[in-house]
């Protein structure tokens, strides 16, 4: 079957049966495609009589975040029926790069977007007060921000041998400058006292005070707590919902649950400032001053010194020749567009072309404007920010509808303005800089002599090359992290800018390079995290590997990831974020790798660094990896099926001692379906201990959901449902389920009144006998 | 270390099991599982027939050696000409009991569930269990995947338990 047409429109047309059997996965996007909107007006629909305002702060759980209507900015036409994104049966590589923009929870999407060029925001006091005015208490960045998730149109961007590759999709995160700064710890010593550590710790608490609330991200304990919130929403605001606890509906592989997706999110969002990984340094500064600055080219200039010399200064570790892009915000009410186009004649002169003049409208916009459109809220702010979001709402009385509007006219303003700054001045500074590092610094460890230079370098023979550092010594070891200009650190920004600009294979190679000279210097955190990306962009490439080198590979360089993460530089954050996207990563490499995305997922489970949460929602996407592996044969072997209907068992039994229902329930029905639809009839009821124990998580559901239920009860007869229900008993290979899982059953087929009073005589009957007798 | 032992017939169904804890070493002979967590012998044996069932046609042997691991606990399977599977689960005891235990334990079979060593004992229980079981289904009221309830059967397994493990 042609999987290279998918870019034709035509292919989005449903195709008949044929095809469509042909290609299970493709099958399955068609349903997502049309289930997607359904799911949506029936989970809002309820939603909305009991609390409205608050819905908009829980949208990104309450529905798949790619069909919020109120995003800003245009999404083109979906073609997520088209093609197969994963290569259809030939699941050993991933084609990954076209079309995955389209399924915006899809991990590997989510890895994408994470890992994006960081603009910084530094503007002067005159442009946040305009903003101010116009309702955006923290100035251009809260406007800017959440146009940057996703570049209107085509971004075309040349990899390192100029070949050129158009990306849809692509993004960028605005920052504020000089925000969410991790130091480094001081390596005065290699014993770490208490004292030290007091005093870091220290530090950076007053720096947290400094910046409010507004922390970036890189902190497990956030993530846990915003996902902890957003479930117990979701069991507040409904009791069941339809959608979720679909018991026909099996474990779907292809999109994860939206708790789980918002886990990966969060904990991807706001990186951290750190030395270690270049990620979150800013590629370029967005240098802004208004319309209403008596003396701009004197603020430009004194704000172009602000961050590039002084006290704001960002620290020794981070790469200060970053691109300033000086931006003059025009006030189209208040302010006279000649002035301003004359200023701006004259800042291209004085600065250079990477300018630009933003024209947007001083005024507030209210939602009763007839051009105005609501301003989404980002999808990547920190864990700590939404955090600190919904603890606001909570302790606010009379809740103000956290949505803001812009006018039409500003949005397609900034719009341009981003596309303009990304695709005329980003990305062509940061591929300037790919080629240039490329062939000044990385070029020279490349090869034999490379290999050879490097560690004639480090053992001390001969001469030393043109760093500072004497013989024998590294650049790392005095201060705890390597500086700007050592080749280190330019080849740790080389190989995140190629990761940023999708040049997988110069990053690969040159991660792979670092990670031995991170060893040897014995620079932990470094080590860590260029072990981390190694794995991922090798992963990320589209090429099959044999079972040979992965295990060799990808599993030494997890291996020393973790380690270094968890033992060396005890940073959860770090391990969990390697693992759970390295699991993410092997499990859509299908095939033999699935086992070991499972492994790595049981590794993580193992250390016991992720929370309660974070433990539920790794043991549920172990079931779901467990169920993607694909089966051969009439016999289905190959595939693990008792493997994931046992993940998800265990996972209902961790939401249930969290008092998260909906999710327990749901887990067990997954279970319970995946036992039904082992070839056996029977799955796992003649072990009677296993058996038991999923009829005593059964009961215990049952008992807190039908006093949820009591509580508010539904108005809405839902008929069809019992009907559901009787045909499912028909079927023969459902009758084990539908007979055992009554218990389950209940929440699956909703508030229906006869069902439950129906159910509960059903549960004695399993009570008193046995589970098994009727097979005996 | 405890075992969980358990024959698994054609259709997921168990047809005897036994628990039981090593002999060596002054073992007691008795399992040490945690109660609360019985369930997950079940539950570990039962999943990992998905491996079993893998790698059943990748071999000409009938012991199929160490096939899975779950956490702690590690799986061995021996598969008999009638597509019975011999499950043993082990469990290695937790680490602050054997941090108790003399240094001559850390060679023991308990210590290494996958050393050489242990793969041969596992073997020679299995292959004893084998035998009494070939001879316990020679009864003729005994059918395909009816459960073994025989005492003389439970006995011998427990004797060939203590003998290897």
């Amino acid at each position: 079957m042609p999987s290279s047409n998918h870019d034709s429109p035509l292919e989005s047309i449903p195709s008949p049966p044929m095809a469509a059997s042909a290609f299970q996965a493709q099958k399955s996007r068609y349903s997502l495609a049309e289930g997607a909107p359904r799911a949506r007006s029936e989970i809002t629909l309820p939603y909305r009589m009991s609390a409205p305002s608050a819905a908009s702060l829980y949208a990104s759980t309450l529905s798949p975040p790619g069909s919020r209507s109120q995003s800003p900015i245009g999404r083109p036409v979906s073609r997520l029926a088209a093609g197969s994104i994963f290569g259809g049966f030939a699941n050993n590589a991933l084609a990954l790069v076209d079309g995955v923009g389209d399924s915006p929870g899809d991990p590997l999407n989510l890895i994408l977007k994470a890992f994006v060029p960081h603009v910084a925001v530094y503007s002067s006091e005159d442009t946040d007060l305009l903003l101010r005015e116009k309702g955006f208490e923290l100035g251009l960045w809260e406007i800017l921000r959440p146009f940057g998730d996703r570049v209107a149109g085509k971004v075309i961007i040349r990899d390192s041998n100029g070949l050129s590759r158009t990306y849809e999709d692509y993004s960028v995160h605005f920052v504020r400058y000089g925000e969410g700064i991790e130091h480094p710890e001081p390596m005065n010593s290699n014993i770490k006292s208490p004292a030290q550590s007091e005093k870091v710790a220290g530090s950076s608490e007053k720096d947290t005070g400094s910046q409010q609330t507004r922390r970036r991200g890189g902190n497990g304990a956030d993530v846990e707590a915003v996902v902890e919130r957003h479930l117990s929403y979701a069991e507040e605001s409904f009791g069941i919902s339809p959608q979720l606890l679909d018991p026909k509906q099996g474990l779907d592989t292809e999109t994860p649950s939206p708790y789980y997706s918002l886990y990966l999110r969060r904990l991807l969002s706001g990186l951290p400032l750190v030395p270690h990984e270049t990620f979150a340094h800013p590629v370029a500064c967005v240098i802004a001053i208004s319309s209403r600055n008596p003396s701009p080219i004197e603020t430009l200039r004194r704000l172009y010194n602000d961050t590039s010399a002084g006290e704001k200064r960002l620290p020794s570790w981070v790469d200060s020749e970053y691109l300033r892009y000086y931006v003059l915000v025009h006030d189209e009410e208040k302010d006279d567009i000649t002035k301003s186009m004359s200023l701006f004649e004259q800042m291209k002169r004085n600065l250079g072309l990477h300018c630009h003049l933003l024209r947007i409208r001083g005024t507030q916009s209210a939602a009763t404007d007839d051009d105005s459109i609501p301003l989404a809220t980002s999808e990547w702010m920190s864990a700590a920010e939404e955090l600190a979001n919904l603890r606001k709402h909570e302790s606010q009385e009379d809740f103000e509808d956290p949505t803001r509007y812009i006018y039409e006219s500003d949005a397609t303003a900034i719009r341009t303005f981003i596309r303009e700054m990304v695709t005329q001045s980003i990305i062509p500074t940061m591929e300037r800089h790919v080629s240039v590092w490329n062939d000044q610094v990385a070029s020279k460890r490349k090869g034999v002599t490379g290999r050879i230079m490097g560690l004639t370098r480090r053992w001390g023979f001969g001469t030393t090359s043109k760093s500072s550092s004497g013989p024998g010594s590294s650049n790392y070891d005095t201060l705890g992290f390597y500086r700007q200009d050592a080749p280190e650190a330019i080849m740790r920004k080389l190989a995140d800018y190629c990761f940023m600009l999708r040049d997988w294979k110069l990053a690969h190679s040159t991660y792979d390079i670092l990670r031995s000279d991170f060893h040897g210097d014995k620079a932990w955190k470094y080590h860590a995290a260029a072990n981390e990306m190694a794995a991922l962009s090798m992963l990320i490439m589209p090429q099959t590997m044999s079972s040979k080198t992965r295990t060799e590979t990808i599993d030494t360089m997890f291996d020393a990831a973790f380690y270094s993460y968890l033992t060396r530089c005890t940073a959860p954050y770090g391990a969990i974020r390697c693992l759970t996207l390295g699991l993410e990563l092997l499990r859509l490499r299908g095939g033999s790798s699935v086992d070991e995305a499972a492994k790595w997922g049981t590794r993580l489970l193992e250390s016991r660094i992720a929370g309660p949460i974070g433990d539920a929602l790794i043991k549920e996407r172990l079931a779901v990896c467990y169920a993607s592996k694909k089966a051969v044969g009439t016999h289905a072997w190959g595939a693990r099926r008792r493997k994931s209907a046992m993940w998800s068992a265990l996972s209902a039994e961790t939401w249930l001692a969290q008092a998260k229902y909906i999710q327990a329930q749901r887990c067990l029905n997954e279970a319970r379906k995946t036992y039904g639809d082992l070839p056996n009839d029977q799955g796992i009821d003649h072990f009677a201990e296993a058996s038991a124990f999923m009829l005593e998580i059964g009961h215990q559901l049952n008992q807190h959901l039908q006093s949820n239920d009591q509580g508010e009860n539904s108005s809405d007869d839902e008929g069809s449902e019992p009907v559901d229900e009787e045909s499912e008993v028909m079927n023969e290979r459902g009758r084990r389920i539908s007979t055992l899982g009554l218990p389950g059953a209940t929440a699956a087929t909703l508030e229906a009144a006869p069902l439950r009073s129906q159910t509960t005589d059903e549960d004695d009957d399993v009570d008193s006998g046995k589970p098994n007798n009727d097979f005996g | 270390m405890s075992y969980y032992f358990a024959i698994v017939g054609t259709q997921d169904n168990p047809l005897f099991e036994h628990e039981f804890g090593t002999s060596k070493q002054g073992g007691d002979g008795m399992s040490r599982f945690n109660e609360a967590a019985r369930h997950m012998n079940q539950f570990i044996l039962h999943s990992s027939l998905d491996i079993v069932e893998e790698v059943q046609w990748g071999t000409s042997q009938m012991y199929l050696k160490h096939v899975d691991k779950f956490f702690n606990n590690f799986i061995s399977c021996y598969i008999t000409a009638g597509n019975i599977k011999f499950l043993l689960l082990h469990q290695p005891t937790t680490p602050n009991s054997a941090a108790a235990a003399s240094s001559r334990s850390s060679t023991s079979i308990a210590a290494n569930p996958t050393s050489p060593q242990t793969e041969e004992a596992v073997r020679n229980f299995f292959v004893e269990v084998y035998e009494n079981w070939a001879k316990t289904i020679m009864n003729p009221f005994y059918r395909v995947n009816m459960e073994v309830r025989s005492p003389v059967f439970r006995q011998r397994v427990a004797a060939a338990g203590r003998k290897y493990l």
